[in-house]
């Protein structure tokens, strides 16, 4: 997935009003208007999971899980913190929730770490390498890859991040650093070559 | 100095430095070689998790929103009686507010009669007023009320005032009144404050 080009809430005005007014009236029990909600933001959450548990069946399916959640519990969402933000909140506890219960499978289903040499051609190689860095992220602990997932791959600012997550800014700054640190040991074979 | 400019790097990276700090981080990187070659290996890094491809998302957009609306559970919907009675206790302090105005008002005025009757201003107006002092003002019909009633009740009133009556019971009652406004509106705070623990405790107890 390619970065977000927007910072910040990363919705024009006009969109973002009338995402406003769908929530309100899903608020209210319109089911269609949760199904516009559910269309726009069905490509964050999705992956969000993807990243964090790593299991594409898995992430549908907690994607769809993290969607019921929401619905269930938006009469108490108060337009304070982005909706967007708010479901990535859902995503990462609903994504947390289904690592406990699949710990196993997703360690039985584990992709090796390929070797940089490893491929016969540059495709093949792209492909692996693209695998080692999605294992690699798997491979951290379970904090320091909800903050590197939001940023990296779905362009939150920081303080965007702490609302998510419900943690103060430091500490999103300094779980990132320990990610990154980690990150940087796991992956330097492939680092000289990006 | 040099460990700490490093602490900052990726939030410089991110672009989330603003101000002195940034200034700072930048004019450090520009002497600092070590620093430098961190912020290009943490761009490297940057680059390289990009390289992990997103989910292509095996369900169509369409049938996964039918399926997520399936699966949709009946949200419970607060009946029209008790959402009537949510609102009134909102509403709450707006009437204590009204009732404070009034009270205040209905005070004032007395207040400044009963100076001006002391003053010896009213004594024309007392004279037409008093049912007694067989004045011929002719008073509309409101609301029903006759008359006799209307210009008794006033009479009556201004009577109290003039003969002192009213200097005694005033200000208790004035305070009184304050007192129970205040004490209500207290009471409701706090009621109020309850009932937000509780939600933001039961809130945190669901945890979404």
């Amino acid at each position: 997935m390619q970065r977000k080009a927007n910072r910040g809430d990363g919705q024009p005005v006009a969109q973002a009003e009338s995402e406003l007014e769908l929530i309100h009236q899903a608020q209210r029990g319109d089911r269609k208007a949760f199904g516009q909600l559910v269309r726009r933001h069905r490509e964050g959450v999705v992956n969000v999971v993807y990243r964090l548990c790593g299991d594409e069946d898995l992430a549908e399916d907690a994607a769809q899980e993290a969607f019921i959640r929401a619905w269930t519990n938006l009469p108490k969402y108060r337009p304070r913190s982005a909706f967007r933000n708010w479901l990535y909140r859902i995503a990462n506890n609903v994504a947390i929730d289904a690592l406990r219960r699949e710990k196993e499978t997703v360690e039985l289903e584990a992709v090796p770490l390929a070797h940089p040499d490893g491929g016969p051609g540059a495709l093949v190689e792209r492909r692996e390498r693209g695998e080692t860095v999605r294992q690699a992220v798997l491979d951290l602990p379970p904090a320091s890859r909800a903050v590197i997932v939001l940023r990296e791959y779905e362009g939150l600012s920081y303080k965007e991040i702490a609302d998510t997550l419900d943690i103060p800014m430091g500490t999103v700054m300094s779980r990132l650093n320990y990610a990154r640190g980690l990150l940087r040991q796991s992956l330097a074979p492939y680092m000289e070559g990006a | 100095m040099k460990e700490h400019a490093r602490h900052w790097l990726g939030a410089y990276l991110d672009g989330e430095l603003r101000g002195l700090r940034l200034r700072w981080v930048e004019s450090h990187l520009k002497e600092c070689a070590v620093c430098h070659s961190e912020l290009e290996a943490l761009a490297r890094l940057r680059t390289l998790l990009l390289e992990s491809p997103a989910m292509e998302a095996a369900t169509p957009p369409d049938r996964f929103v039918a399926q997520v609306a399936l699966r949709l559970p009946r949200r419970q919907e607060q009946p029209p009686a008790q959402r009537a009675l949510e609102l009134s206790w909102r509403m709450v302090p707006v009437g204590l507010l009204f009732a404070l105005a009034f009270v205040q008002t209905a005070f004032t005025i007395a207040g400044v009669l009963q100076v001006a009757l002391s003053m010896g201003l009213g004594g024309d107006m007392v004279a037409l007023l008093l049912p007694s002092s067989g004045g011929g003002v002719s008073f509309p019909d409101l609301a029903g009320l006759s008359q006799a009633s209307l210009a008794g009740a006033f009479g009556a009133m201004v009577e109290l005032i003039q003969t002192g009556g009213a200097l005694a019971w005033f200000p208790v009652l004035y305070l009184s009144l304050l007192v129970v406004i205040g004490l209500l509106y207290w009471s409701w705070l706090a009621t109020w404050w309850a009932r937000r623990r509780h939600q933001q405790l039961t809130a945190s107890n669901n945890r979404l």
